[in-house]
């Protein structure tokens, strides 16, 4: 991975079959309260034939993050590789990213004083969060930092189409255009997200 | 009355038993939150409401704290007080019920406000435990307010009407600009308090309803959603926007409100705790009340 790698999320929509694998895996690795789901699986154009698909959505990290610039508290902090992370300790869980974002990431557990709207919770690549790498405060409140230890993020390890993958954005670029290219048929459409995701470069 | 008051508040709390169910948010309502975002077709209210709050809402709010009582402070300094005899006949202005129900209102603002503005700089706070706390104050005392405001919206509408003293008292600023006590054309209540009222009343209702919405995400008014045929998600960021700019208004008019009843009118604010009012105040400051009062041989 070069030193300017940014690392991004994409599910290839010609593969992914809706298994649920990469949500049900990050809920487990992260043990996630009921209610929340940091991944989800969606399917799109339902029963209509030739244009139905599914994918797969999480936070994106998106370049220029959105939630990053409405935050009151300036709790988002973007890492070098450009994973967008969050500190719940500074978080009032006030709701504002989750009405910036474009892909519907961040989500309230109402464990908060009279079942207010807790701190924000969302994907984090498995890269944990402010808290000390590794400790148990960083697992307790952002689940496994997989990152540290060298890991795959748990969703695409998972995935058994390998149609999510992670990475350094220029490395998934090319893998998307040799799959492109060797599909070699049919007009392949930019993967669902990839214009909001990558396009405020 | 009581039986929109029942209504009102039992809206606002039975929705939350709508968020122990499926979330429209996160599942199947997912997908179409998340297709809208930017499309040609949608209202863009995604970028629409990230963009005024990253640039503007803050400073919005920044700039009325700091200007407007700057502006008070300069016409404190030139124009000065209106100062009326304390010492002549009192006129029975507001009644025990009026004055319950004011304070009730005032109270929560006294709240609201400040709690309002902590959470937009809350930066400035560190964030955390403190600001969170302020936001969970903030909730309580829209609870308090929601119970008051529908009463204090009918017990003063029938005085809160346009009136032809109301433009009058629009030309001159309601005497405010000259230092010469002079007859000023008004009702019981002038143009400015008028505008408060409805503000207050109608903009602080939308203040609940937004927070309400903001509060519970879930927040599901059937009518509401296939009247605009918004997703939930797209409503919230109707919301937020609408409680900052709606909020803005009631800030600046809470901020005129006070400056005028504690600083301006020496001794106005005794009126809404005792009930009375000076006598030279309401012949000065609400002439044509005053003639009709005369007439009535109410004084
Ligand atoms: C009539 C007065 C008002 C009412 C009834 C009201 C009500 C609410 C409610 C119920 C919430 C949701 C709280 C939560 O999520 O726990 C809220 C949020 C908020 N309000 Fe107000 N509010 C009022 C005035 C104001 C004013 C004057 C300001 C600004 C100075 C303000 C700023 C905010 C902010 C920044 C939020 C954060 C968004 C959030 O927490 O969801 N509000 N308001
Ligand atoms: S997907 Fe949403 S939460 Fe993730 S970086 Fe983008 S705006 Fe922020
Ligand atoms: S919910 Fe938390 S992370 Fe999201 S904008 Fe509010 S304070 Fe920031």
């Amino acid at each position: 991975m070069s030193e300017l790698a940014k690392m991004k999320f994409y599910c290839d929509d010609q593969r992914c079959i809706e298994c649920n694998s990469c949500s049900v895996a990050c809920a487990e690795a992260h043990e996630l309260p009921t209610g929340v789901s940091r991944r989800k699986v969606i399917t799109l154009n339902e029963g209509i034939f030739g244009k139905e698909f599914s994918t797969s959505v999480a936070c994106m990290h998106c370049t220029d993050a959105p939630c990053e610039q409405v935050c009151p508290v300036d709790c988002f902090y973007i890492r070098e590789d450009g994973i967008v992370l969050h500190d719940k300790e500074i978080c009032i869980g006030c709701g504002y990213c989750l009405y910036a974002c474009p892909f519907g990431a961040p989500q309230f557990p109402r464990d908060g004083a009279f079942g207010t709207k807790g701190a924000m919770d969302k994907c984090t690549m498995c890269a944990g969060g402010p808290e000390e790498t590794n400790s148990s405060a960083e697992r307790e409140l952002y689940g496994q930092n997989r990152i540290a230890e060298g890991k795959v993020p748990m969703c695409a390890a998972m995935c058994s189409t390998k149609a999510l993958l992670v990475g350094d954005e220029q490395e998934i670029s090319t893998i998307y255009r040799k799959r492109v290219a060797s599909r070699g048929k049919g007009v392949q459409s930019a993967p669902y997200g990839w214009s909001e995701e990558y396009s405020k470069q | 009355m009581k039986k929109y008051l029942f209504l009102f508040i039992a809206s606002l709390f039975l929705t939350s038993a709508a968020f122990a169910a499926d979330s429209q948010i996160w599942d199947a309502m997912r997908i179409q939150n998340i297709l809208e975002y930017g499309q040609d077709e949608s209202l863009k209210l995604g970028p629409l409401f990230t963009m005024l709050q990253a640039n503007y809402f803050a400073q919005a709010f920044l700039a009325v704290l700091v200007g407007v009582p700057a502006v008070f402070l300069l016409h404190y300094l030139v124009i000065g007080p209106k100062v009326f005899s304390h010492d002549g006949k009192k006129v029975y202005t507001f009644s025990i019920f009026n004055r319950i129900v004011h304070q009730i209102a005032a109270i929560s603002f006294m709240v609201l406000v400040p709690t309002g503005f902590i959470m937009i700089f809350g930066a400035n706070f560190g964030g955390g435990d403190f600001v969170r706390m302020m936001k969970d104050l903030h909730g309580l005392a829209t609870i308090s307010f929601a119970i008051v405001v529908i009463p204090m919206f009918l017990m003063w509408i029938k005085d809160m009407f346009l009136h032809l003293d109301d433009i009058k008292w629009l030309m001159i600023v309601g005497g405010y600009l000259s230092k010469t006590k002079r007859p000023v054309p008004a009702g019981k209540f002038n143009a400015g308090q008028k505008t408060w009222y409805w503000l207050a009343t109608l903009g602080g209702m939308i203040m609940i309803l937004t927070g309400a919405s903001m509060y519970f995400l879930d927040f599901n008014i059937a009518m509401i959603n296939s009247l605009t045929g918004l997703s939930q998600i797209d409503l919230l960021r109707v919301a937020a926007i609408l409680h900052a700019v709606v909020g803005l208004a009631v800030v600046a008019l809470f901020f005129v409100h006070i400056y005028m009843s504690v600083f301006v009118i020496k001794g106005a604010i005794h009126s809404i705790i005792t009930g009375y009012k000076e006598e030279e105040e309401v012949k000065y400051l609400h002439s044509s009340w005053y003639k009709k009062l005369k007439k009535d041989g109410k004084l």
